[in-house]
């Protein structure tokens, strides 16, 4: 390949890839996304390709591996284009028929197709399923029509062409100004505006400038960034350059954890395959604008997305935060301007120079503008990846797009924010999800965490893993974080222990406030929010805790004990064959009985019993 | 230059100084455990927290790391600074309750027993260790792991290899965190302390210091073989404490050429080394001291600072013996002059110290022949010093008693003594090197390996060379008022040459006939004062060597007259001529 010498080129390029390819092709995209592969898609693939050579279809038929369209919960996933015929779960067995009958015949298997859990119905296209009906896929839409490895795919939808009007048409000042107009705000979770950002980075004339992506990301369940990176790294890619271009900066760099191995070898792929076609590197499309971009590989450190500490760990010092009076965009790596944005930050920012920001602003709310992706998992049918519109409600998020809670269960409170964030109940369920609404609530945006959880969470336990959390992943320089955290994990422990007294709410709220105040960084001054949340919202639940000894989700051991009632006993024994610790007697076709002193309350004999005769009590314990 | 506030107070602050230093520069006090001005901060300890005043709002922000800004206004004692503060005292005490800086800071701010159950750490992972090692240029330790397994050590907490034992970390370190065996533990090395010589070796000196408190100039030297800087070009902390910028890393040993009309040798003496006589269990027990070491134990600048204290107890039973090394035909046969009185000052000073003290001295006569010396010595005795004679060849042993720290005297002749401490009063003796500075300055050396004086009783401070003259116990052992006395004749015979115009010598030199000179050279290898040389001259046409006489140096000894084969030189007014002629008139006929 040439390098394409101007955008007159890329823009012919782009012709001739969409003209070689037949609109009425069939073409099988199967997902090869993380959460895909886990569920065995890779096996699905080897099986397509070897039916289709089997059946002699090689040129009848395409196959692409795209990255992950967001419905984890149904991966495998496959949508035979250009219908866009979707067969969520597929198995091996079922490939031979899509194959024959589906993309040779255009039939639709009825019994592959995606069942809908509320209406019972059978969806037959992807965007007829109520989990993207509700989405506003402007990220993540190409997602699914690409293969990651491929530039020209990216080419053909007019990826590179926002860089190339950037290059030809538009100045660093206009860069910026269209991006501050925009109303973009960080997607990291600071939520800090990215124009201004640039806007203060460009200012600087030095002799070097740095433009660094924060990959780095560490909520438990979340997993945005690394679908990004691994479904269209090319869109962060441009992003990254018109950054560059705007704030003029040569030098950039992606920080990706190490345990991202897909989204490491797809965004080393797009690099190499950028600079073959000129789109990076040295004189960018004959502009005389260089750029080219490092991949840093961090060890998986929670703390390395924090912008000072990811700088440090890039300096090859040890991943700390360092306090920040002199912002990184006058002085950050190695000393010089620095732009950090996340992975999600950079996508926006094609789609904004060319859409314009006006198209850009227009979606959200007042203070929020654009779409985000949140990572929706927990207690929900539909897990998996959303793209919405800034200021849609919790109420959408988790009864539209994610389908309800399982089991019929009642939904209770929504943690957004990761591990630092918060916990929203179910009396803000119609609350619109921005920046400010969710801090006005307490909790956070951080970077679209969404764990929900139903009446059978404890608030006190939920809590106390997060606290854990934060504690294990603090760097521990700062005492008010490292101590402090510690000795708020003691009390919530004493709480779920049943040993909590009328000194644990005030310590606890005593030493949440205490971290919250001093600690240096935004994980220290963030990580008691688990606590300060809960507490405000379901003080009821430590209280039942501390004073009842009651957990009323029933989850914290000490605090429960699991009986048979009697009258619902039939006396199979089929509870007392499966404890593992032998807890339960009883003759047969009796009521049996639980030994309390024994009974480690696994749950064996709940899952066991046909006759739900199993009762978790709690309280008098 | 930018303004700041501080507690109300306007401040000028240079660009680039935090907080923390600003306000320390101005006497503000703000506690800190973590910072340490040749370290980059840090903000673990946070102690250092001060309040930052907005328009209607406040942050707070660790000194150590805020820079001066202009129009920066901080509250060092706010309420809420001081509520902060004190949780984290409270914080850090419950880690380790039992570090005395912690406990001194509790009390300080009113903070009780922490209100949860305690750890038992000596650690709170300030870091200093961590940076100073870093600016040692060796990052042979770092943090490990995070959060609550926040640690610090080696890498994989194996024993390091690019340690080298300097201690840094043991010395900045603010708890107990680091000790000799910990560093032990990193490099494998024991951490050894540096002897001050000054003190003979009872206490350990910094790399840098003042060799002693009378030293002239008073200033500080770096002891290049140790100093860590001169090891790695690292370091240079001692550069950013000394505020007048006086370090100097690039200043070398200097050989100054001295246009002198005059040299006074006053060299001093080496102390006898009793460990060579083992029966004195010198080097074997650690309270056996020499009369020297002992002098620094009771002086006020002293280890101890004057007080009698030996191994962190206080010595009941003091023994001194005389004549250690001195009037002995195995050793030196002369008196050291010095001791006898010495050791009375010390047993005075032992029974003025330790009250009730039992002091008991062995020797062979009391010489106190000075002024006022003999009244001294009988003073002594009557504050009930236990004087006992003994002969000098008598037997004398020091034994410990029974794997005990007290010791037993054995004297041939006397009872058992018990002792918690013996002082040997050592002799003096030549120093090692002085044969060196003989040679340079062509002093002849005396039968006791002193430096001789030119007429024991007519010229007790001149040399055979001229102008250069002796003082002090390079010539003789002799104590301080002898001292004085024998520097200022000799400083008074300087003056005497350095006086005058010209130098008056004495006229019979030696004088070579040119012309019987056969520039052999040997009367050049034999002249003692270097006034004989080989010269170039042209003898009809052919270039010679020819012995030539500096007069100035020619003191007319006559070696060279001895030693000429060829009968070319002879001494002013004692030519061959002129003796013959002396020897006639004795009616000496040949």
């Amino acid at each position: 390949m040439n390098k394409l010498q101007n955008p007159g080129e890329l823009e012919k390029l782009k012709r001739t890839i969409q003209d070689g390819r037949d609109p009425k092709k069939p073409i099988i995209t199967i997902c090869g996304g993380t959460g895909c592969k886990a569920s065995g898609c890779d096996d699905i693939i080897g099986i397509f390709k070897n039916e289709i050579e089997k059946q002699n279809l090689g040129n009848k038929v395409d196959i692409r591996i795209t990255g992950c369209h967001g419905f984890c919960e149904k991966g495998p996933l496959v949508v035979i284009h250009p219908k866009k015929i979707c067969y969520p779960r597929v198995k091996g067995e079922d490939v031979s028929r899509i194959i024959s009958e589906t993309v040779m015949n255009d039939t639709v298997i009825d019994e592959l197709l995606y069942v809908d859990p509320i209406s019972g119905e059978k969806i037959t296209y992807e965007y007829d399923i109520p989990f993207y009906k509700k989405q506003t896929r402007t990220i993540f839409g190409s997602n699914g029509h690409i293969d990651p490895t491929s530039i020209e795919d990216y080419i053909a939808i007019g990826g590179y062409s926002a860089l190339s009007k950037t290059l030809s048409n538009m100045t660093p000042g206009s860069v910026i100004e269209e991006i501050k107009s925009s109303g973009l705000r960080g997607r990291g979770g600071g939520g800090f505006s990215t124009g201004r950002k640039w806007a203060t980075a460009a200012k600087f004339d030095t002799e070097k400038k740095y433009i660094l992506c924060n990959a780095d990301e560490g909520d438990p369940g979340a997993y945005m960034d690394r679908s990004v990176l691994e479904g269209n790294p090319h869109s962060v890619i441009e992003g990254m350059i018109i950054g560059a271009f705007a704030v003029g900066s040569n030098d950039g760099y992606i920080y990706v954890r190490a345990e991202y191995p897909l989204a490491v070898s797809h965004f080393i792929k797009a690099l190499e395959t950028a600079r073959e076609y000129g789109l990076l590197g040295t004189n960018i499309l004959g502009s005389g604008f260089d750029f080219d971009i490092r991949v840093y590989q961090g060890g998986g450190a929670f703390v390395c997305g924090e912008s000072s500490a990811l700088i440090q760990s890039i300096e090859g010092k040890v991943g700390e935060p360092r306090a920040k009076h002199i912002h990184a965009t006058e002085k950050g790596l190695w000393g010089y301007p620095t732009v950090l944005n996340n992975v999600e930050t950079w996508a926006n920012v094609p789609l904004i120079i060319n859409k314009g920001a006006d198209w850009y602003a227009g979606i959200g709310t007042d203070g929020s503008k654009g779409t985000k992706i949140f990572s929706l998992v927990g207690k929900i049918n539909n897990t998996g990846l959303v793209e919405v519109p800034m200021g849609i409600t919790i109420r959408e998020i988790v009864y539209d797009i994610g389908g309800g809670i399982p089991e019929g269960k009642k939904f209770k409170a929504i943690q957004t924010g990761g591990p630092s964030g918060g916990c929203i109940p179910e009396s803000l369920i119609d609350m619109a999800i921005d920046f400010d609404e969710l801090t006005k609530a307490g909790s956070m945006m951080g970077s679209g965490g969404m764990i929900v959880m139903d009446e059978g969470t404890c608030m006190v336990d939920v809590a106390k893993y997060f606290i854990e959390f934060n504690l294990d992943e603090s760097c521990g320089k700062c005492v008010s974080c490292r101590e402090g955290n510690a000795r708020i994990l003691e009390i919530l422990e004493d709480i779920c222990q049943g040993n909590g007294n009328e000194n644990s709410i005030p310590m606890l709220e005593e030493f949440a406030d205490h971290v919250k105040d001093l600690s240096l960084c935004g994980l220290g001054k963030t990580a008691p929010n688990p606590v300060l949340t809960t507490l405000r919202y379901f003080k009821d639940e430590y209280l039942a805790h501390i004073e009842k000894k009651e957990c009323p989700a029933k989850t914290c051991k000490p605090l429960i004990r699991y009986v048979i009632d009697p009258d619902a006993c039939k006396g199979c024994r089929a509870c007392a064959r499966k404890c593992p610790v032998e807890a339960i007697t009883g003759e047969k076709k009796e009521p049996h009985v639980i030994d309390g002193n024994i009974c480690t309350k696994c749950g064996t004999c709940i899952e066991t019993c046909k006759f739900n005769s199993i009762i978790i009590e709690t309280g008098g314990v | 230059m930018v303004m700041i506030e501080i507690n109300g107070t306007k401040f000028d602050a240079p660009k680039g100084k935090m907080v923390l230093e600003v306000a320390k520069e101005n006497k503000i006090d703000i506690p800190t455990l973590c910072y340490h001005k040749a370290l980059p901060p840090y903000g673990a300890c946070q102690l250092c927290v001060v309040e930052i005043l907005k328009n209607g709002w406040s942050k707070l922000a660790t000194s150590c790391t805020l820079p001066v800004m202009e129009g920066l206004k901080v509250e060092t004692d706010s309420e809420r600074v001081i509520k902060r503060r004190k949780m984290n005292i409270e914080l850090m005490l419950g880690r380790c309750p039992e570090e005395e800086v912690l406990l001194k800071l509790a009390q300080e701010y009113n903070v009780g027993k922490p209100r949860f159950k305690e750890m038992d750490d000596d650690c709170i992972l300030c870091g200093l260790c961590v940076r100073m090692c870093e600016r040692m240029g060796m990052e042979a330790i770092s943090f490990t792991g995070r959060g609550k397994d926040r640690d610090l050590g080696t890498p994989f907490k194996e024993k390091s290899d690019v340690c080298m034992t300097c201690g840094a970390c043991l010395y900045v370190c603010p708890t107990s965190r680091f000790s000799s065996e910990e560093v032990e533990s990193i490099s494998g090395n024991k951490p050894l302390p540096i002897p001050a010589e000054f003190n003979a070796g009872m206490e350990p000196r910094p790399v840098i210091s003042i060799p002693f408190p009378q030293a002239v100039p008073k200033i500080p030297v770096i002891d290049r073989e140790r100093c860590v800087h001169f090891q790695t070009g690292n370091c240079k902390t001692c550069e950013t404490f000394c505020e007048p910028g006086a370090i100097d890393y690039e200043q070398e040993d200097e050989i100054l050429d001295l246009d002198i009309g005059s040299i006074i040798v006053a060299t001093g003496f080496d102390l006898f080394d009793p460990s060579i006589k083992p029966q004195y269990g010198y080097g074997k027990f650690s309270n056996v001291l020499t009369g020297l070491e002992f002098e620094r134990l009771v002086s006020a600048s002293g280890p101890t600072e004057g007080h009698v204290e030996l191994n962190g107890k206080e010595p009941k039973r003091v023994v001194f013996i005389q004549c250690v090394g001195s009037r002995d035909k195995e050793g030196h046969e002369y008196c050291s002059r010095v001791c006898c009185m010495y050791t009375a000052k010390h047993a005075h000073l032992v029974g003025d110290k330790v009250p009730g003290a039992e002091i008991t001295i062995f020797y062979t006569d009391v010489r106190a022949f000075g002024k006022g010396f003999e009244e001294f010595y009988v003073r002594v005795q009557e504050e009930g010093v236990d004087y006992r004679r003994r002969e000098l060849d008598d037997f004398i042993e020091v034994v410990q008693k029974d794997d005990s720290d007290s010791l037993v005297v054995r004297a041939e002749g006397h009872p058992d003594i018990e002792a918690d401490l013996v002082v040997l009063a050592t002799a003096i003796e030549p120093r090692k090197d002085a044969g060196k500075m003989m040679n340079i300055l062509n002093i002849t050396q005396s039968g006791d390996g002193f430096m001789l004086e030119a007429h024991p009783k007519l010229r007790p401070v001149d040399t055979f060379t001229d102008g250069v003259f002796l003082a002090g116990c390079c010539q003789a052992p002799r104590d301080i008022p002898d001292t004085v006395a024998q520097a200022s004749g000799a400083a008074a015979m300087a003056c005497s040459i350095l006086s005058k115009d010209n130098l008056e010598i004495d006229p019979l030199t030696s004088y070579v006939d040119e012309a019987l000179c056969r520039g052999c050279g040997f009367c050049v290898e034999v002249c003692p004062y270097d006034a004989l040389s080989l010269e170039e001259v042209n003898r009809f046409g052919h270039l010679v060597d020819v012995a030539k006489v500096n007069e100035a140096l020619c003191k007319g000894c006559g070696s060279c007259v001895g030693t000429c084969l060829s009968g070319a030189i002879q001494v002013r007014g004692y030519n061959d001529k002129q003796i013959h002629a002396a020897i006639s008139a004795l009616g000496v006929t040949k």
